[in-house]
């Protein structure tokens, strides 16, 4: 994001065919309508399954008094990592200065703000008194993981949403005039939305003043949130959880799942909505050097978080490190790191690989195994405390998800989903601004 | 009297389980009522007697929280009432001047399993939930395998209450590590932070759920257990309060357990009530801690499994074999 | 199927070889009586002692609730206990042997006695022989106990005394006396249990290093136990001990303590994290509000 901008861009032809295109898909479509509904309806299955849960109480999931935090906590894991990316894109690469991220960034808030929203809830449907979380606000001790966790996923949630919101207040002034197909309070809420925007060269000043204090604060915020949620198991003294490197370990792999997620929906939006004119070849390509480095970058951690205790193999860390490797787990870690990251990897490297279609199948296999590895890195530490697990009925000592329970993170995965179809929908999902600043420029330069 | 004071404990116990319902809300003021009056007439009636024995007053010794001992005038002694909030009140702070450790001799466990069953009569437990388990020891292949009863070990750093969000499992002054299930919000970060597996879960609705229904909950005792909050080991506060050995402790056929005061440095084993000094018990017989290399600092110590009088004989799981 | 038999075969071996051993009390024991009559009074209290002290281990007499050990603790209701004199049943539960705790510092004998006659209430047959030093009452002659802190030698001295008839107050010689240091959960023997002389005094040592309360008070319990005079007891406080006070252990700043109790550091970097963070926020709101005023009034459309 430049410092300065120059408002010529408004006087540009080509700003009415961008925001035309742009502008397009928004509304309520028939599609939206049949894609909501089948939306809606799984999800009151799920909330059915929560109730379930609410009245019987834990005891209808897999976990028990060894295996106490399972699926629930593995899948808040992975909001919050995934979240990171809006981060990683719009923050670090924006103020780095590549273009390319332009198109992008929106779509990076977007994820951010979905999964930090319902990662709140997550953590809700893992705790065993819900009723009481106003508790936690009353009587919080700062000493608590906890408690840092929330302090700052709602702080990255709000500093998410202005960062989504704020770069797009130029676009929702542009766009009050354009979206005549759309429903009368959709008009209304741009109206309010836009605050009086009318391109002023002041108020492009204090905007961008605005969204760059934004910037750098989410960086800070965004290394916070996800190295609290690491230090949720790097404090206890359990092998395995018992690491020092887990922020870093937490973060980079983040990075991973979270430009996956990105690439999803860059190639969602430019089918659906033919933008392949501003989410181009070029784009998925950058995309994947990316997925290549962030992956690379979490491989390294990979190595360090398993090689040194593997070789060393002190008791306690043998029999998990062993569980892991050759035991009961092997064939999901295994999987995990290798179509999660090696594979990855090695295919991303080549330039084939980085085209749109094979970007959006990898990108697929990679946040899949990003769930898994968080599931890894939860549950099989718990199997084997210090002291042995005896005079339990056999059901306790292994982790069994329940249908249940899987609803109800099916259910997280659909409200994610949810929110992300609605800002899609319902606004323009890249910066028709932006866009035709950036066109403006081409366009006098090639006058030059 | 004494009906007045449960009617007012009433009251305060398990505010979210009791509906607002405008009967139930009519006996409890008509039982707040009574009570007043009652109290109100008591008061009335000691000043009485206090103006009648001013001239010679009965003496009474009397024991202080800070444990020594006093004179008062015997009728200048009031009860105090018992309900929910002192029962929290007092419990959160403690028995003042008192530091209670539990030495446990190894060498005396048969897996008579008392202690479990007693333990779990006293907290409303199901046979599989343990506040105390007997594990079946064993370091490596070629040493002796042997029984270890395994508590909470009431850490003087402890890494379960480090963790809680929310205030609702606490370490008192004399070193107890309590829960308070009208608090907790069932996150099982404590679980996950315990090395010892101290801590048990209420996945479901407990045991006694409906007979202990609008019991006062007394945070002592952790009754009534509630679904969707953690449960552990007490060291029975409820009795230590009283002045009595715990629950497993007194109920060990065996002699195993012995409790007491580290600022007293005496213990008292729970079968034959014979008192020792803790620091010679543990010198005499190298005493030592579960895992001290985690620093946790345990309140409980162990005595080797030395010659012991009995062959080691394992049991089949009686849980896993029932359920 | 063999271990099982196998072990059962251990098992039936070590009881037979331990109830092979006959366990007879030495005859000095075995001829001792209670000093007063067994009645109502001293069987209800008595059961009240069984039942704190012994019924985790033979159960309840006659209804066949022992806990199973090995070798297995008798009912007492059994034709094999009641055989025994009370003497021997005194001295057995006094002593101990095995598994069976030896009970002589931690049950006074008049308590020991009153045990013996809730349990003779089982046996329809005995007909109770008691002790020709008394007349049968309970009746305890007025031995006074006083307790000396010998300060040079850190010792304290005991001396008994009795009323006599014929030449006034005489000191009680050749009696047993125990002390014990009162601590919270019971009594902490304090020396070896000690005769008197022929001036009718004992001297205990005690311990240099044992706590006392914030001010070294200790409470100390004098015990004398004999058949003659039953059980006297005498209760006092002395400032012997070491003055002992140990801070509350929930006093510091810890990550475990209370939210009060936080380390400052934590309190610090929290609370600048977030007012830092959430004061930008803030400032960012605020200036939402400035684009929207330098926006209200102007025509917006014309720069669309």
């Amino acid at each position: 994001m430049a410092s300065e901008v120059n408002t010529d861009f408004l006087h540009n032809k080509k700003l009415d065919s961008i925001a035309a295109d742009i502008l397009r898909p928004v509304g309520i479509t028939q599609g939206f309508i049949v894609w909501m509904g089948f939306l809606g309806i799984s999800l009151m299955a799920c909330i059915y399954a929560y109730y379930i849960q609410w009245d019987k109480g834990l005891i209808v999931t897999g976990l028990r008094d060894y295996i106490s935090w399972g699926m629930y906590i593995a899948n808040f894991v992975f909001f919050v990592a995934t979240s990171l990316v809006g981060m990683l894109i719009s923050s670090v690469l924006g103020l780095i200065g590549f273009k390319w991220v332009k198109p992008i960034a929106r779509i990076a808030e977007i994820i951010a703000v979905a999964f930090a929203a319902i990662a709140g809830l997550v953590i809700v449907s893992d705790m065993g008194r819900p009723e009481r979380l106003p508790y936690v606000f009353m009587y919080g001790r700062i000493q608590s993981p906890i408690i840092w966790d929330v302090t700052v996923v709602t702080t990255y949630l709000v500093i998410s949403t202005l960062l989504y919101f704020l770069p797009m207040i130029p676009d929702l002034a542009i766009s009050k005039g354009r979206i005549g197909h759309t429903p009368k309070w959709l008009q209304k809420t741009y109206q309010i939305l836009s605050v009086n925007w009318n391109h002023t060269p002041k108020q492009y000043k204090i905007l961008l003043k605005a969204v760059r204090i934004m910037l750098i604060l989410i960086i800070p915020t965004a290394f916070a949130i996800h190295t609290v949620t690491s230090w949720l198991f790097a404090v206890t003294l359990r092998p395995g959880w018992d690491s020092s490197i887990f922020g870093p370990y937490f973060l980079t792999g983040a990075f991973v799942a979270g430009s996956a997620a990105v690439v999803i929906m860059m190639y969602f939006v430019r089918t659906n909505y033919k933008l392949d004119k501003y989410l181009t070849e070029h784009h998925f390509d950058m995309m994947g050097k990316l997925l290549v480095l962030v992956s690379i970058v979490y491989l390294y951690f990979n190595i360090n978080e398993y090689l040194v205790p593997g070789y060393k193999m002190k008791t306690a860390e043998a029999i998990h490190l062993n569980d892991l490797f050759v035991g009961e787990w092997a064939f999901m870690f295994w999987s995990v790191q290798l179509l999660g990251l090696v594979i990855p990897i090695l295919l991303l490297l080549f330039k084939f690989f980085r085209k749109p279609f094979p970007m959006f199948v990898i990108s697929i296999v990679v946040l899949i195994a990003a769930w898994f590895k968080r599931l890894i890195i939860v549950v099989p530490t718990q199997d084997h405390p210090f002291l042995p697990i005896q005079h339990v009925p056999k059901a306790w000592m292994v982790y069994q998800p329940t249908v249940v329970e899987s609803a109800i993170t099916i259910g997280t995965l659909l409200l994610v989903v949810i929110i992300i179809t609605v800002l899609v929908k319902f606004f323009p999902v890249i910066p028709i601004w932006e866009m035709a600043e950036e066109q403006n420029e081409i366009d006098s330069k090639s006058k030059e | 009297m004494s009906h007045n004071s449960n009617s007012a404990g009433h009251q305060h116990s398990n505010r979210d389980e009791d509906n607002v319902n405008s009967r139930r809300a009519f006996f409890k003021n008509a039982g707040l009522f009574s009570a007043v009056t009652v109290a109100g007439g008591a008061a009335i009636y000691s000043g009485y007697k206090y103006e009648e024995s001013k001239a010679g007053h009965d003496m009474v010794k009397v024991l202080t929280s800070d444990n020594r001992i006093v004179e008062v005038p015997r009728d200048e002694i009031k009860d105090v009432k018992v309900d929910a909030d002192q029962l929290r009140k007092q419990g959160r702070e403690g028995l003042k001047g008192h530091r209670f450790v539990m030495v446990i001799d190894l060498a005396k466990c048969r897996n008579a399993r008392k202690c479990i069953t007693a333990c779990q009569g006293a907290h409303h437990l199901r046979p599989y939930e343990y506040h105390i388990n007997t594990l079946v020891m064993q370091e490596s292949e070629h040493t002796a395998p042997y029984f270890m009863p395994k508590p909470c070990q009431h850490c003087d750093n402890p890494p379960c209450v480090a963790v809680c969000p929310v205030d609702a499992t606490f370490k008192r002054q004399d070193g107890i590590v309590l829960i308070d299930n009208e608090r907790c919000i069932g996150c099982r970060f404590c679980i996950a932070a315990c090395p010892y597996s101290a801590r048990l879960f209420h996945w479901e609705e407990p045991l006694m759920a409906e007979s202990d229904k609008g019991k006062p909950y007394n945070i002592e005792l952790n009754v009534p257990q509630r679904k969707g909050t953690i449960s552990k080991c007490l060291f029975s506060s409820d009795r230590l309060r009283e002045g009595k050995l715990p629950y497993c402790v007194s109920a060990c056929p065996n002699g195993v357990y012995y409790f007491g005061d580290e600022n007293q440095d005496a213990v008292t084993n729970g079968t034959t009530k014979e008192t020792f000094r803790l620091s010679e018990l543990l010198k005499v017989n190298a005493g030592y801690q579960l895992m001290p290399e985690l620093g946790t600092k345990p309140r409980v110590y162990y005595l080797p499994p030395k010659n012991r009088l009995f062959e080691f004989k394992e049991e089949k799981n009686p849980v896993q074999e029932t359920t | 199927m063999i271990k099982r038999y196998f072990t059962l075969l251990i098992i039936v071996l070590i009881s037979m070889r331990l109830s092979a051993q006959v366990w007879v009390a030495p005859a000095e024991n075995e001829t001792k009586k209670s000093p007063f009559a067994f009645d109502d009074a001293s069987r209800k209290a008595g059961a009240e002692i069984y039942m704190t002290n012994c019924k985790s281990c033979h159960g309840e007499p006659g209804k066949n609730n022992a806990v199973l050990l090995v070798p297995p603790p008798p009912d007492m209701s059994s034709v094999k206990v009641q055989a025994n004199s009370d003497g021997a049943i005194q001295y057995k539960i006094a002593v101990g042997r095995g598994l069976m705790p030896s009970f002589k510092n931690t049950i006074p004998s008049t308590d020991v006695w009153k045990v013996i006659s809730f349990l003779r209430s089982f046996n329809d047959k005995y007909v109770q022989e008691v002790s020709k030093n008394d007349g049968g009452g309970a009746s305890v002659p007025n031995v006074k106990i006083k307790l000396n802190w010998l300060k040079e030698s850190g010792q304290i001295q005991i001396s008994l005394t009795a009323p006599s008839k014929e030449k006034g107050i005489q000191p009680v010689s050749a009696a047993e006396v125990k002390i014990f240091a009162k601590r919270y959960f019971g009594n902490l023997p304090v020396d070896e249990p000690r005769n008197t002389d022929a001036l009718g005094k004992a001297v205990f040592n005690f311990p240099k290093d044992l706590p006392g309360d914030s001010i070294g008070s200790v409470q100390l319990l004098a015990v004398l136990s004999n058949d003659a005079f039953g059980d006297v007891k005498v209760d006092t406080t002395m400032s012997i001990g070491v003055p002992t006070y140990r801070a509350p252990l929930n006093e510091q700043r810890a990550m475990w303590n209370v939210v009060s109790k936080t380390p400052i550091w934590l309190l610090l970097a929290y609370t600048i994290a977030v007012l830092g963070a959430w004061g930008f926020i803030i400032y960012v709101f605020l200036q939402i509000r400035a684009i929207s005023k330098e926006g209200s009034g102007k025509d917006t459309e014309s720069a669309a």
